[in-house]
């Protein structure tokens, strides 16, 4: 067994019904193939760095699994065929794991629907003050990288 | 006579930042960290400016191009025709 994280990109739009049921399926097609899900973890509503179908925001969902390969070529299949998952990447973490020598996590699925985007930015503009001088310099070099 | 550029009035050592903080980790999924390795239009910052081991480095990379699939950061900056 392997342990895989996928993380992916549910459409916002929906209604906190069918996002529950969005994950669930998912979740059902990890356990229906002899996987076991780790954690399923909402990260919230973010704005996506490019438009993925016509879309600015999406809701981020990291999940972790133990699996075979099988497994994620399946989920990978189904993700694709299904409208509500706009992007998604999986990652493997390890190449041998137990899941009986970890715990399983609790799997928290609390509302997703809420904002990060305030303390996200906050948190961001206190960085950027310490960094302001290597920015300059990045800045400085960028100019020098276009010009050659 | 050739004109030479103005060299710079300081060079400070650059150091690998994740090299000097062991909690600084390399992750795929934290757009915020990642986003002082790549410049304006979105390109990835050499080594040779950033100052990162080559060590660090690579995982970097690797960890952007990852960033940029699942849209936490940009390929590029968005174009208006």
């Amino acid at each position: 067994m392997r342990k895989y994280e996928t993380f992916f990109i549910i459409d916002p739009d929906l209604t906190e019904e069918a996002y529950t049921l969005a994950g669930d399926k998912l979740k059902g097609i990890v356990s229906a193939n002899g996987g076991a899900v780790l954690t399923y973890v909402p990260w919230g509503k973010k704005k996506l760095a490019y438009p993925i179908k016509k879309r600015n925001q999406g809701l981020y969902i990291l999940m972790e699994f133990g699996g075979g390969p099988e497994l994620v070529a399946e989920l990978e299949r189904n993700m694709r065929l299904d409208e509500r998952v706009l992007k998604f990447i999986t990652v493997k973490l390890e190449d041998r794991f137990d899941p009986e020598k970890e715990e399983v996590r609790e799997i928290v699925t609390p509302s997703a629907f809420e904002e990060n985007e305030e303390t996200a930015e906050s948190e961001a503009g206190a960085i950027e003050e310490d960094e302001a001088g290597a920015e300059a310099e990045l800045a400085e070099a960028e100019e020098e990288l276009d010009r050659e | 006579m050739v004109v030479r550029r103005k060299r710079r009035t300081f060079q400070r050592r650059k150091v690998c930042r994740f090299c000097v903080d062991s909690e600084l980790q390399i992750d795929y999924k934290d757009g915020k960290t990642l986003r002082y390795f790549v410049t304006e239009r979105g390109k990835i910052v050499p080594r040779r400016i950033s100052g990162n081991c080559a060590k660090h480095q690579r995982v970097l990379t690797t960890a952007i191009k990852r960033a940029r699939q699942i849209a936490l950061l940009p390929y590029t900056t968005i174009h208006t025709v």
